[in-house]
């Protein structure tokens, strides 16, 4: 009797546990599959900011540079859906620095105010104004800038020193080149660089117009290479799918650390909460561009994106399989229903701050001292974000898992990190 | 490791509860942050009577002290309402506290001088970093502004410190204490089961080494090649070192109080201690040069070494792993 017992428990082992990582594998498929559309929709909608840079720098107007700023907008709203899949995937960790980089010295690249706060006693380049300057020195080297490269934005300037605050590459550094610096504090107004800081001969502001011209166009164009680079690690036959798929464990961790580490750490703290404490408008994300609103919406929604399994693309159609929330709730229903209320909740309190923005309030007026509605709807949107996390450590446990230990956050390679 | 943690979660279970989370929070965190709260309170009662920066450096200094005793602890009231960022705004990379502190000196304005006004100001410039570079800046006489920012900002400190104790509270006094302490009971959203209150304070335990680490020592190390000495913490009043110490001794109560038995981490503990009572460099400035560097670099390892054994050793016996902290994101 006990023989057969035995080895029928086991029999029903060896069926149970390939079909448990069948269930996984296929969640970690849509998973994939998710990050594969959002990098290609981030491609493409770089591509078409490209296409409008160019248009921009060959006859500049009022009406490029709206087209301009119009493309940028659009490129913002795939790409922020896949922060998600930071702080989980190694291959985006090293990746990411290249393409959202923030915040920034922006006077490394362009001329500031200089009773603003772009002074930086901490790095000797935040005033470097690489496109006044074709020659310069940097770590002892003579560095020739006459041409204005994406090898060397991408190569030499981008975190030159090792400071995280020199960003030459990347969504702010062209959002910087578009816009300029918002010089309205916690008042209304965006950047408002006029055109003609592209104007080549007579007409150009700003001085070095032929130069500010080709960063803008270097800097695009990395952009694009970058996001080329990271679409392709995720379609099939992909570096960052296979890592995923190799150890569904793992897998599974990497979707939920990436989950609670954007919610907490990254967005309710560092992006959020610390500009609201500190009333300072340097603190918002989208700074140049007062489009926060929307970074941190799309932000909200790639987190739950990933849970549910499902992804809506620009054009409407979307890309949805087997999820993660189907998993936890085979392991703890009460968790799932819990998590997926509170991702909705936060989508929606991320929902409120945009509409307020839309309705005239833009996220930096919302940081003003004094400014109760605006400081209202943000703690709304970290409260929600904090009791998110709170459940996706839960769903780490019902599923018996440990979270991915973040590699590199607040550590040697990176002393800017400010929210502790 | 990660199957050994999980081996070790299915032995705990089998083992009968352990007062690891009552002892932290009654022998550790509640006499910590009354520590903290009497100091600060201190500090504000002295600034009331003169708040010129002689009579006002020694009360500030053991208002540090009592921060360095709970300084890791990021849960609970202290999360609340920004209080820890209001408490220690550091590292401030981009000097936004001086940058506003030019500025509120500058405009003068008698009205973030009254009762509660401090409170709504920007964290950067409160708290006892703000207090610091007020202390620690051009002396002033009383009766003058910077006089009345200092009373302004001790007494906000004082008020914060306060509320931080008071949201702990007292173990049946229906604060956050009971939440860790009640733990799994009916009503409790905070922790639903003892597990989450262990792996919520061991989280603490273990960020608060990394803060030592990365931050307390990591930021003056900088690199070898580029030292970054002006980047230690409270430089100003020459204290970086005795930071270290003071949150690594009380780290080791944390540790002591959550996992009696981890012998490892306490030896690891006791040793990164001793390296940093040995090192002849307060200030820490001694990065700057590469004897000096290393110096420090073997003390940050030490503070590595204690970090992995703890996670190793204290995440057994608890039979819990790593939760999401503020430090998380970049």
């Amino acid at each position: 009797m006990k023989p057969t017992l035995f080895a029928l428990l086991a029999t029903t082992a060896l069926i149970a546990a390939p079909a448990f990582a069948d269930d996984r594998l296929a969640v970690l498929e849509t998973y994939a599959d998710i990050a594969e559309a959002g990098y290609a929709d981030s491609l493409a909608t770089a591509q078409a900011l490209q296409a409008a840079v160019a248009a921009l720098v060959a006859a500049p107007s009022v009406e490029a540079l709206a087209a301009a700023k119009t493309a940028w907008l659009a490129a913002r709203v795939p790409y922020q859906q896949t922060e998600a899949f930071r702080f989980g995937n190694p291959i985006v960790d090293e990746w990411e620095g290249r393409v959202n980089a923030w915040p920034l010295d922006e006077g490394l690249i362009d001329y500031v105010d200089m009773t603003s706060a772009a002074v930086n006693e901490e790095n000797d380049f935040a005033l470097l104004n690489v496109i006044a300057n074709p020659r310069f020195t940097l770590g002892g080297a003579e560095i020739d800038a006459v041409e204005i490269t994406p090898a060397l934005i991408g190569e030499v300037l981008h975190e030159a020193e090792g400071i995280e605050a020199n960003v030459a590459s990347g969504y702010h550094a062209v959002e910087f080149l578009l816009w300029g610096q918002d010089l309205n504090g916690t008042e209304p107004g965006a950047g408002a660089r006029p055109h003609t800081d592209f104007m080549q001969g007579a007409g150009c502001t700003g001085g070095n117009c032929d130069r500010r011209a080709a960063f803008l166009v270097a800097a695009t164009d990395l952009l694009v290479a970058d996001l080329e680079e990271m679409a392709a690690n995720w379609a099939e036959g992909g570096a960052a799918r296979a890592a995923v798929l190799q150890d569904p464990a793992k897998g599974i961790s990497a979707i939920l650390t990436g989950m609670g580490s954007l919610s907490y750490g990254e967005l309710a703290g560092e992006r959020i909460k610390l500009g609201l404490m500190l009333h300072d408008p340097e603190e918002e994300h989208d700074c140049f561009s007062d489009n926060t609103h929307n970074s941190h919406f799309y932000d909200g929604v790639g987190i739950r994106n990933v849970y549910l399994g499902s992804y809506t693309r620009p054009d409407g159609s979307t890309v949805s399989g087997p999820s993660l929330s189907a998993l936890v709730a085979a392991a703890d229903p009460a968790v799932d229903a819990q998590l997926r209320a509170e991702l909705d909740a936060s989508v929606a309190a991320l929902g409120s701050i945009k509409a307020a923005a839309e309705g005239g309030m833009a996220y930096d007026q919302m940081l003003g001292l004094g400014n109760d509605a605006g400081k209202e709807l943000i703690e709304g949107a970290v409260s929600a974000l904090v009791a998110q996390t709170r459940s996706i450590e839960r769903a780490v446990a019902a599923l018996g898992l440990e979270t991915v230990a973040v590699e590199g956050s607040d550590s040697l390679d990176n002393p800017t990190a400010v929210f502790q | 490791m990660r199957r050994d943690l999980a081996l070790a979660f299915c032995l705990c279970l089998a083992t009968p509860a352990v007062a690891d989370v009552a002892e932290t929070v009654t022998d550790h965190i509640l006499p910590g942050y009354a520590r903290f709260s009497d100091s600060a309170a201190a500090l504000g009662a002295a600034a009331q009577a003169d708040c010129r920066p002689a009579a006002l450096r020694g009360p500030w200094n053991a208002a540090f002290d009592g921060w360095m005793g709970v300084s890791h602890l990021r849960l609970g009231p202290v999360e609340e309402q920004g209080r820890a960022l209001a408490i220690a705004y550091w590292p401030d990379p981009k000097a936004t506290g001086a940058r506003q502190l030019v500025g509120v000196l500058a405009a003068a304005d008698p009205a973030l001088l009254e009762p509660g006004a401090m409170a709504e100001a920007s964290v950067a410039l409160r708290g006892l970093f703000g207090l610091e570079r007020v202390l620690y800046g051009p002396d002033y006489a009383e009766g003058s502004y910077a006089c009345g920012l200092a009373r302004a900002l001790a007494g906000d400190l004082a008020n914060t410190a306060g509320a931080v104790a008071a949201g702990w509270g007292t173990p049946g006094g229906g604060g956050y204490a009971d939440a860790l302490l009640a733990a799994g009971a009916a009503g409790n959203a905070s922790f639903l089961d003892a597990r989450e209150a262990r792996q919520a304070l061991f989280t603490q335990l273990i960020t608060g080494l990394d803060f030592i680490a990365d931050q307390r020592l990591g930021r003056p190390l900088g690199s070898f090649d580029r030292p970054q000495p002006a980047r230690a913490e409270t430089l100003l009043s020459g204290r970086p070192l005795r930071n270290v110490a003071l949150s690594l001794a009380a780290l080791r109560e944390m540790a002591q109080t959550l996992a009696p038995e981890a012998a490892a981490t306490q030896a690891a503990l006791g040793r990164a201690i001793t390296l940093a009572e040995k090192l002849p460099d307060p200030t820490l400035a001694g990065v700057a040069d590469p004897s000096g560097w290393l110096k420090v670099e073997i003390l940050q390892q030490a503070v590595h070494a204690a970090r992995d054994t703890a996670v190793a050793e204290i995440g057994a016996a608890l039979g819990v792993g790593l939760g999401f902290n503020a430090a998380d994101g970049d």
